[in-house]
């Protein structure tokens, strides 16, 4: 009861946070569409005719996950710079739910949110670009989960860098692209790229909504190797963020910025 | 009384970023608080007060030594530990700014597992009792400072700990609000009792709501003792006696002879003569050399001593002397 109570307060403020600062969330969104306008401009103006379906296709769904990616993973480093500048990460541990559980749930409402911000812009960029995915939600919603709780995992990793260093700003530059390469390189480019986060959730959503694939049709190791990468990169991302956090407390680096 | 907190040989150095110089911010700290106690922490800048705090709170890791909170090790068992404990650390930046008062209230009830159902009265109460009622829905950022920092205080009290912590409870506030927070935090005690644990550098706040004081200097505890106990410990026996004529120079040979430590000052209406006594009796001396010359007494008064020149003593290193 207590991690209800807990997710609904976050899940409230979020809502409450992002209605006040409504400009920030219209700029955001609207910022999102006109990139994507640009790239189906290029595609459509520069691009092989004979391929251009598929390509506008592909960068519909990689440029969504791209989105997401950022949105989920800069946003522990983003929330805990953010709570240090304002004085707030001090009470936040101070709550004997601990630090990762509130900015846990605090995420997963951001991604309930930020989720129904995307599915609504994915629908606007498929009436712009006149290419209708296929939205099988039934075997997207377990590979989406699955993929997103891999991103946590690295969101944490991130966390845990910005308890201790604070000022990461530089580093969450350059993620972008990192996250851009993540998302974009498909999942045949190399073996390695199994063991990267979220690529394969990335690559299994690619095989539904552009090949209409099923769950069924994808078979159980794809999904057993993308349970077992989400898995490591979570338990991997909280170990890090409670050996950052331990770290930060013997530094007395908590509550600086 | 019942131990709430003990503090025993707590030690806490920080390497300086970029000089890596150790500061030792606090060595052997030791002492204990009470249940239903207001402790004052007080000490210099630089003392070690906030680091003491922020060991309290689980913020930090000492270096050695232990704190038990309810009888728990607060860095073994730290979430545990914290269901005793809430703080106000940075005052009104303990706040979200873009939530309305009621909302702050509830979003922080909900961050310690709490329902807005569940607490929906206690918000009711608190809001009565910190005269924020009608500033329920209002943007923090549109508050008065002191109406943040009521509220931040608040915040502390909703999530029902048995211990509070306060830094600088009253720093910034204007005379007003600041006399409310003491009369708030004195109703705490008072009527929730709780227990509270206030770090300042006012000593009038420390003086007027802390039953026991812990000074702090150089990160080593120099004082633990009642308010009243240490007042009573550097009071000395002080008269100021107000003439209406001038001491002559054998009245003023014979109270130096009889007392050294004494001042005596004229103007051009008063002469004013300031002498320590051992004994209270010892004011018959003085009252024989004035018999001499017949010389008139405006007025007697006995000088209290103020509670921050205590704390100045303290920390002047006097306070062995006094015990002593």
């Amino acid at each position: 009861m207590q991690w209800i109570n807990l997710f609904r307060a976050n899940l409230r403020k979020e809502y409450l946070e992002m209605k006040r600062y409504l400009p920030n969330t219209i700029a955001l969104v609207l910022t999102f569409y006109f990139i994507f306008l640009g790239l189906f401009g290029v595609i459509h103006f520069f691009g092989d005719p004979s391929t251009q379906d598929a390509n506008i296709q592909f960068v519909i769904v990689n440029y969504i996950f791209w989105f997401l990616a950022l949105s989920v993973i800069q946003m522990f480093g983003f929330e805990i710079v953010n709570e240090a500048i304002r004085g707030t990460l001090e009470q936040l541990s101070m709550s004997p739910m601990g630090i990762w559980r509130i900015l846990s749930t605090r995420l997963i409402a951001s991604t309930i949110i930020y989720g129904i911000i995307i599915f609504v812009l994915l629908i606007i960029t498929m009436l712009t670009a006149g290419q209708w995915l296929n939205i099988d939600i039934l075997s997207i919603f377990p590979i989406f989960v699955l993929t997103v709780f891999g991103m946590y995992g690295v969101g944490l990793m991130v966390g845990g860098l910005a308890i201790v260093y604070k000022q990461i700003q530089a580093f969450l530059q350059i993620l972008q692209f990192l996250l851009a390469g993540l998302t974009f390189i498909p999942l045949a480019a190399s073996p390695l790229m199994y063991f990267l986060p979220f690529v394969i959730g990335v690559d299994l959503v690619r095989d539904i909504m552009i090949d209409g694939q099923t769950l069924i049709n994808i078979g159980w190791l794809p999904l057993t190797i993308l349970f077992i990468n989400a898995f490591v990169y979570f338990v991997a991302g909280l170990l890090f963020f409670n050996y950052c956090e331990r770290m930060a407390m013997k530094k007395g680096l908590l509550g600086q910025y | 009384m019942e131990k709430i907190i003990e503090i025993s040989n707590l030690a806490k150095s920080y390497r300086k970023r970029k000089s890596r110089e150790i500061i030792q911010a606090v060595k052997d700290v030791d002492f204990n608080v009470y249940k239903g106690e207001i402790l004052g922490l007080l000490g210099p800048n630089g003392a070690g007060k906030t680091t003491t705090i922020k060991l309290i709170c689980g913020l930090l890791y000492p270096d050695s030594g232990e704190i038990k909170i309810k009888g728990i090790p607060n860095t073994d068992n730290r979430l545990e530990s914290l269901q005793h404990i809430s703080a106000v650390l940075e005052g009104n930046r303990n706040l979200y700014w873009r939530l309305t008062v009621r909302e702050n209230l509830e979003y922080f009830a909900g961050n310690r597992g709490r329902s807005r159902k569940e607490v929906k009265e206690e918000i009711d109460e608190l809001l009565h009792m910190f005269q924020l009622k009608d500033k329920e829905n209002e943007l923090v950022n549109r508050l008065s400072r002191g109406m943040q920092q009521k509220l931040a205080i608040a915040v502390a009290m909703l999530a029902n700990t048995e211990v509070l912590l306060l830094d600088e409870p009253t720093l910034g506030l204007d005379v007003q609000t600041g006399l409310e927070v003491r009369e708030i935090l004195k109703s705490i005690v008072k009527n929730y009792q709780r227990t509270i644990i206030i770090s300042s550098h006012d000593m009038d706040v420390i003086h007027d709501i802390c039953d026991r004081t812990v000074i702090i200097n150089q990160g080593t505890v120099v004082i633990d003792q009642r308010v009243d106990e240490l007042i009573k410990l550097f009071e000395v026996l002080s008269y100021r006696l107000t003439l209406n004529e001038p001491l002559s120079l054998d009245q003023q040979k014979a109270i130096s002879t009889r007392f050294p430590t004494n001042e005596y000052v004229e103007d051009q209406v008063y002469s004013y003569l300031t002498v320590q006594l051992e004994k209270s009796e010892d004011i018959y001396q003085i009252f024989q050399v004035l018999q001499l010359n017949r010389t008139p007494i405006d007025s007697i008064d006995r000088k209290a001593i103020r509670f921050d020149e205590v704390f100045l003593k303290i920390i002047q290193g006097d306070h062995q002397y006094a015990m002593d």
